[in-house]
């Protein structure tokens, strides 16, 4: 586990993902960093975890369109609106 | 039409082209994701942005545009397209994926600093698209919807129509098994020397 076996860490382990995902509230954040700040093994795998959640958006997400779709669409809302008139 | 509604419509028709019409990037990513073809995709986020072009007078302007138009993407998605789509057989339930799968795995196949983070910046674009396409959909959503749209729980739970425990632990076991097929990826690509034995996985 890579030193992580205190009571403590698992507890701010099992907290990390919410706390990389911004659900926690403040008081709990400011918990999770200063343990982090403190602890090594906690931080490298926070930092993984987050360096993951990065690589998953940047990959996973798509920079543009087909610009025929665009083009299709605004056709289609054209033609909807001379219908409905 | 009177001279006012006809001016109201050309004003919705504005404020539609100027605030929907520039997500559609995202949106056409999400739909990809989620039926994992071109040809659907676009299929699919044509007929949400007619659908929300139909529902835009209704729609309360200050509010989620984007949460609502997700709503939308997800709705039509599961009606519309789930049944066309065939889960990949291979991928079973992730119940069997420990916490910090990958993390352990990596880090007992490098030993330096960082070596971990190095594996998944290597790794292909596309092997992660289809690392993520690969689970099966009641974890793929929140995760997509999480991790690449940067939803939060409380918004997701609502697009998904879900409670929010339930996106919470689909969530964090949609992220064990995208980790598990992550590891395996990285393996396949030989990436890294792995010597451990695998016998519990």
């Amino acid at each position: 586990m890579g030193g992580c076996d205190e009571p403590e860490c698992r507890q701010i382990l099992r907290e990390v993902e919410r706390y990389l995902d911004g659900e926690l509230d403040p008081e709990a954040g400011v918990r999770i960093e200063r343990h982090l700040s403190e602890c090594d093994p906690c931080m490298r795998r926070a930092s993984f975890r987050r360096h993951l959640k990065v690589v998953i958006a940047e990959r996973c997400s798509e920079r543009e369109a087909p610009s025929e779709l665009a083009e299709r669409i605004r056709a289609l809302i054209d033609r909807l609106e001379t219908a409905d008139d | 039409m009177t001279v006012r509604a006809a001016t109201d419509e050309k004003h919705l028709r504005a404020r539609f082209e100027r605030e929907v019409l520039p997500l559609l990037p995202s949106l056409y990513g999400a739909a990809l994701r989620m039926t994992r073809n071109p040809a659907d995709a676009e299929d699919l986020v044509q007929e949400v942005v007619l659908r929300a072009f139909r529902g835009f007078a209704g729609f309360q302007e200050g509010t989620n545009l984007k949460a609502w138009l997700y709503r939308i993407l997800t709705n039509t998605f599961i009606n519309d397209y789930r049944k066309r789509q065939r889960e990949p057989a291979t991928v079973e339930g992730p119940e069997d994926v420990e916490d910090w799968y990958l993390f352990d795995r990596l880090g007992a196949a490098n030993v330096e600093r960082s070596a971990e983070e190095e594996v998944l910046d290597r790794l292909p674009d596309e092997d992660v698209k289809r690392a993520l396409e690969s689970l099966p959909e009641r974890f793929r959503l929140p995760v997509l919807l999480a991790d690449v749209e940067g939803f939060s729980y409380r918004e997701i739970a609502e697009i998904m129509e879900t409670p929010i425990g339930t996106v919470m632990s689909r969530l964090h076991r949609g992220r064990k098994a995208l980790e598990k097929v992550l590891w395996e990826t990285a393996r396949a690509r030989g990436l890294v020397d792995d010597e451990r034995d695998d016998g519990r996985m």
